[in-house]
């Protein structure tokens, strides 16, 4: 019996079968019941109804190290009826498109109300497969085809042995549903029962006695929160002192924006929807410019029409943070599939050059906290401060102990001048300081003014374009990269002894998956580290070449066809870097990148790409 | 109009923190000259100190004049002045923002900031410094330009002229105001009442660019301008449209309140940005959702 340790993935056609409403059922519950949850690749398509959307889901009694290869144990397919597009009748896109992802003896359930479909591969295969007339029994018997999806989750809760007398999802329902009546809460749970009642005759008739895997709550755990990355990044932000975010939407920012809008007035502070996403980065320079801590999210085809205002950010020194949660590019490229093709964007955008900051979460977990850092961060250099996240990290789901969110959650030290601070005395916004950071005095404040500047200035805000002048500016702007690198900047996480086998480089939301491949690949007797940066920008070569500088192949893995952040620390470090590469709108699986990286030290392999017409392809290069 | 105000002897309290007068980069007669000046008065009638004050400029001649007077500054890109005031008076109501900007940054490159800040209706007041011309890259034609024109031949590369108050009545703008640099007494009292208003308030000043624009001349100004009749009822939008069609067709130039309509709002607060504001956050509300 697996008990515990599963894949489902859900699939169905969007905002029709309702497929997020069933994997935030199963997040929620099972995050309550003491076990962990990653739901991070969120498969939904740029439309709002009537693609194929598929949701994976890892479960695991500790906190899982990836989401794993493509294979599931447990497929549900909720989609019913014909589609008349489809040679292969009836229309199972979840059936068609994932049946192979299933393993040997794993579990298929499917919606049966228009029909059987012929499913002798699995059978043959050792699935188990259970048809269930969900649509038919909540339009038939109950009379409202909206609990079809509690008639399959009650169906799946009997299969996995799991909340067999319903009190988990009763609270649920009833915390839920409390203001709309207990009817509705009743009708749910008969839902539920006969989702059950449906999964057991098929057992029996079958002869099954169970399907060999099993849910069971677990004693003690810590409490957590099913949560996803934008969320969480949102609450560290407004921890830390945000009070003004502006927005424009754009998947996969806009649930940044929903969030503010619904508790940024609770804590004093406004969300500003932007007539564009021009007005939303400037509304908020002006918001900082004001004093207050501002934030902007986007993604990457808002960013590219915000990059004149980073050097707004830069040279008028106005802090700001902001977030780009990455999507497939360019242009308008794959709007709900995620890729890291922005980071060129973020630390090269914009005309002339501007001192900036790029961090970059790892794991759903990581966002609040990191979050918190980055407004430290801007109001401490005054500079804007990237904050990359991908679709999945910012859609996605995962558990997060709460201990997280309550862990130094202080607001961040703030740097302001007073009224008795500039007294008596002719205040410069610019004034030439050692570590380059000037003493800020925010407008409104009695007793002087600041004169705020976008032209090249004196240390009074006053245009200048005297040589020395602006040398000496330039060179204070950019002196607070190097008090960063010195004082802020974190070294990457290392995984595992360096130095013996290759070491796998990633950034941002691939960590889990390389840290699952280094598993692998240690059981295959390749003895891997894992080296994972989340402090990208001004690159913290001191810290880097060290680690890296070890004469054996760096592999680094990226969701961008170029290897962009391959292609920086080779400018860095001085050393060539290998390069394992997918941009096809999936994650990156951990069997992939262990293949990729047996072709690097075996077959010496320059490049390596994934997910294309072939899973693997390799590309040697003369100068690796 | 409600009480009279200088146009000369600014005080001194204006001339700190600014660029010394004999610095300012503007051509010998320019029509923002009187701008300054008119600004300067305006800021003495309405007794504001420059740390109450927040100027952010546009781009092009016009916006050099956040410099050239005391008070905070704001300076970003070209045609997004409007937007970096909107974020500053809604983190600090307590601040007066007056954003001073060209028609080119205004009309063209700044109109989605234009239409959009006419709809918010912030408490921030806008004086365009109209001369029909991008006078820094050295004469284009801007949006306004064609002023007093309309027998030309137009093209697609020399469209007609777009008129800002038009605009901001189409765009329910709540203050709509002009005057005439040549009449600095005129321009001091619309702006005094421009800063006054609680609300969106424009004024599209005529400040004639006496190196680039050989049509619109202060000659010119003086015979096509003519004050808005006593009689004209500024809180009637209706009106005001008839106003306009009414003064095109006799081929002349308001000059006065041509709209006024405060819209209720709900008031707004200081945003919480001192340490002693910011206190430990309650994460609970936020956290209930996910469990």
């Amino acid at each position: 019996m697996q008990t515990n340790r599963m894949k489902l993935l859900i699939g169905g056609v969007q905002l029709r079968d309702g497929v997020s409403t069933i994997t935030d059922i199963l997040g929620r519950l099972l995050t309550r019941a003491g076990l962990y949850v990653m739901a991070v690749e969120r498969g939904f398509a740029s439309t709002i109804y009537g693609a194929h959307q598929y949701d994976p889901l890892v479960v695991s009694p500790d906190p899982p190290l990836s989401w794993g290869d493509a294979r599931v144990d447990i497929l549900v397919g909720l989609e019913y009826d014909v589609n008349p597009d489809s040679k292969v009748q009836p229309n199972r896109d979840t059936l068609l498109r994932h049946a192979g992802e299933v393993r040997d003896g794993g579990v298929a359930i499917y919606d049966s109300s228009t029909g059987i479909v012929p499913t002798d591969d699995l059978e043959a295969r050792g699935v188990r497969v259970f048809p269930i007339p969900a649509r038919q029994i909540a339009q038939r018997d109950l009379k409202k085809e909206v609990v079809k999806n509690v008639v399959m989750t009650g169906a799946l809760f009997r299969l996995l042995g799991f909340d067999q007398d319903e009190t988990r999802l009763r609270r649920l329902l009833e915390e839920r549903f409390a203001r709309r009546g207990a009817a509705l809460i009743d009708l749910n749970l008969e839902a539920a029962r006969r989702g059950r009642a449906a999964a057991e005759a098929i057992l029996k008739e079958r002869g099954w006695r169970d399907v060999g895997l099993r849910l069971e709550p677990a004693a003690g755990g810590p409490s957590a929160v099913y949560i996803g990355g934008n969320e969480a990044l949102a609450i560290g932000a407004i921890q830390a002192g945000v009070r003004f975010y502006a927005g424009y939407p754009i998947t996969p920012a806009t649930s940044i924006l929903e969030f503010m809008q619904t508790h940024l007035p609770h804590y004093g502070g406004r969300a500003l929807q932007g007539a564009n996403e021009r007005e939303s980065i400037r509304a908020a320079l002006g918001a900082a410019a004001a004093g207050v801590l501002s934030m902007v999210g986007t993604s990457g085809p808002g960013l590219s029409l915000k990059v004149e205002e980073i050097g707004v950010s830069g040279i008028t020194e106005t802090p700001l943070v902001i977030v780009d949660t990455m999507r497939a590019g360019p242009s308008t490229g794959m709007p709900t599939k995620p890729e890291q093709g922005d980071l060129w964007l973020v630390t090269g955008g914009g005309h002339g050059e501007i001192p900036r900051i790029v961090l970059a979460p790892s794991t759903i977990g990581e966002c609040c906290p990191m979050m918190r850092d980055a407004v430290r961060l801007s109001d401490k250099y005054q500079c804007p401060v990237f904050f990359m996240t991908d679709l999945n990290l910012s859609e996605g789901r995962a558990t997060v102990r709460e201990e997280v969110f309550h862990e130094n959650g202080r607001p961040a030290e703030r740097h302001l001048l007073t009224e008795e601070d500039v007294r008596g005395e002719r205040y410069a916004r610019y004034r030439f300081t050692e570590s380059g950071i000037s003493p800020r005095l925010v407008p409104g404040t009695r007793g002087s003014v600041a004169k705020i500047n976008s032209t090249e200035h004196d240390e009074q805000g006053f245009v200048t374009t005297d040589r020395p002048t602006r040398v000496a500016m330039m060179d204070k702007r950019m002196r607070k990269m190097t008090e960063y690198l010195q004082h802020d900047a974190k070294p990457p996480q290392v995984f595992g002894t360096i130095g013996k086998g290759p070491i796998l480089v990633g950034w941002g939301s691939t960590k889990p998956v390389l840290l699952d491949a280094r598993e692998r690949l240690r059981a295959a007797g390749v003895d891997a580290a894992v080296v994972h940066f989340t402090h990208l920008w001004p690159f913290p070569t001191n810290l880097a070449k060290p680690l890296l500088d070890r004469g054996v192949p760096v592999v680094v893995c990226e969701h961008n066809f170029l290897g962009q952040f391959a292609g920086i620390i080779q400018a860095h470090c001085l050393i060539p870097t290998r390069r394992v590469l997918k941009y096809n709108g999936r994650p990156l699986h951990p069997s992939e990148v262990v293949r990729a990286v047996q072709e690097v030290t075996r077959n010496g392999a320059g490049t390596v790409r994934l997910g294309g017409k072939d899973d693997v392809m390799v590309e040697v290069t003369l100068d690796a | 109009m409600p009480e009279t105000t200088s146009a000369k002897a600014p005080a001194s309290i204006w001339e700190q923190n600014a660029t010394p007068r004999h610095r300012i980069q503007w051509c010998p007669g320019c029509g923002d000259y009187a701008v300054l000046n008119a600004l300067k008065a305006a800021l003495t009638t309405l007794e504001l100190t420059p740390s109450e004050v927040f100027l952010v400029g546009g781009i092009g001649c016009s916006g050099q004049i956040r410099n050239y007077l005391n008070g905070n500054s704001f300076y970003g890109t070209h045609g997004g002045a409007l937007a970096y005031a909107l974020g500053a008076k809604m983190a600090n109501p307590d601040l007066k923002v007056i954003t001073l900007a060209g028609d080119g940054d205004t009309l063209a490159i700044g109109v989605e900031n234009f239409v959009h800040i006419c709809r918010r209706d912030p408490d921030i007041s806008l004086v365009i410094m109209d001369n029909g011309v991008y006078g820094l890259t050295k004469g284009q034609d801007s949006p306004s330009a064609g002023l007093g024109q309309p027998d030309l031949k137009f093209s697609e590369e020399h469209p007609p002229f777009l008129d800002p108050v038009k605009l901001a009545l189409a765009s329910e703008a709540t203050f709509v105001a002009q005057s005439f640099s040549g009449d600095p007494k005129m321009t001091t009292q619309l702006m005094v009442e421009a800063v006054r208003h609680p609300g969106f308030a424009i004024l599209n000043d005529f400040s004639p660019c006496v190196t680039y624009n050989k049509i619109n001349t202060y000659d010119w100004f003086r015979e096509h301008v003519e004050p808005v009749p006593d009689g004209h009822d500024v809180t009637d939008e209706e009106a005001a449209a008839a106003l306009i069609v009414e003064f095109e067709r006799r081929q002349k130039l308001p000059v006065g309140v041509i709209y006024r309509h405060p819209r209720a709002k709900a008031p707004a607060k200081r945003l919480p940005l001192w340490p002693r504001e910011l206190d430990n956050v309650d994460v609970e509300p936020m956290l209930r959702g996910f469990r």
